[in-house]
């Protein structure tokens, strides 16, 4: 019995982001959740890496693994609430319906799109494909526009959320013990 | 090689499972965090099909999507810890101020 390598690795590391997938979402504590999350990301680092996408697959390590993961990481240390209420109890009838419609279209239309043969065209992959060489070359050629769009992004992000998590110091002042 | 449809459904899969969080729990936490797990699995396809046809755009927009993932992380956890600082709570059914 000949084992495809490449395969028993997809398999192994797909069944590890689907469950650490399920934990993140049924946790209720936050923390576990996060750390479930973690491990789902990593596996998903492989499975990018089993698509030739090595770049990617270390941003995903260092960007969503590693920066993303700590800033829910201290969100959690200030907000540290775990859920007491059964997460099941669905607003009402109506969101209930809802999911239930919801499910079923994604399954009677995404079904037939994810078993449909796709085209069998011989993708060439390169020596570059995936790389960090191979990558740059696009963003800083083909897309150099939006590349720029997205550093502005994250720093109007970053300005954004310093100005919204701050503590208003003196306007809460005013508003616990108005003058006398 | 690895079929490009494997890597679809093990998408379509954790897609579903983001999308049952944000919409069954009420912690926001977990909610932004069944978010990242959406973009993480429309990632999964895009580098997917970037294998599937051989062109490298896909990385680059997978690139992008990574960047408004972090930004979006970053002003949806600081709009959650000021709702704490002045609510007391992390709970989305509890967040209803402008329904009033």
């Amino acid at each position: 019995v000949s084992v495809d390598g490449p395969l028993v690795l997809f398999w192994v590391f797909a069944v590890g982001a689907v469950l650490g997938a399920i934990a993140t979402v049924t946790r209720r504590n936050p923390v576990v959740a996060v750390v479930c999350l973690v491990g789902t990301f990593f596996c998903l680092a492989v499975e990018f890496l089993l698509l030739y996408a090595s770049f990617l697959a270390a941003i995903q390590v260092l960007v969503y693994a590693g920066a993303i993961m700590v800033l829910f990481v201290f969100v959690v240390m200030v907000v540290n609430r775990a859920e007491t209420e059964p997460f099941w109890h669905v607003s009402g009838p109506v969101t209930k319906l809802a999911a239930v419609a919801a499910v079923l279209v994604l399954m009677v239309r995404g079904w037939p799109a994810l078993v449909a043969p796709p085209e069998r065209q011989a993708a060439v992959i390169t020596s570059e494909f995936g790389t960090v060489s191979g990558v740059g070359q696009i963003l800083l050629g083909e897309l150099v526009f939006p590349f720029e769009v997205v550093s502005i992004l994250l720093l109007i992000a970053v300005v954004g959320s310093l100005v919204v998590a701050r503590q208003h110091h003196d306007k809460d002042r005013e508003r616990e013990s108005p003058a006398p | 090689v690895i079929p490009t449809e494997n890597f679809l459904a093990l998408a379509a899969v954790l897609f579903a499972i983001g999308l049952a969080g944000v919409l069954v729990r009420r912690s926001a936490l977990i909610v932004l965090m069944g978010v990242e797990l959406m973009l993480n699995a429309a990632n999964l396809t895009l580098l997917a099909f970037a294998r599937a046809r051989g062109d490298m755009r896909g990385h680059a927009i997978a690139f992008f999507v990574i960047a408004t993932a972090a930004s979006e992380a970053a002003v949806g956890l600081a709009i959650l810890v000021g709702i704490f600082r002045t609510r007391r709570t992390a709970n989305l059914d509890e967040v209803n101020l402008m329904k009033h």
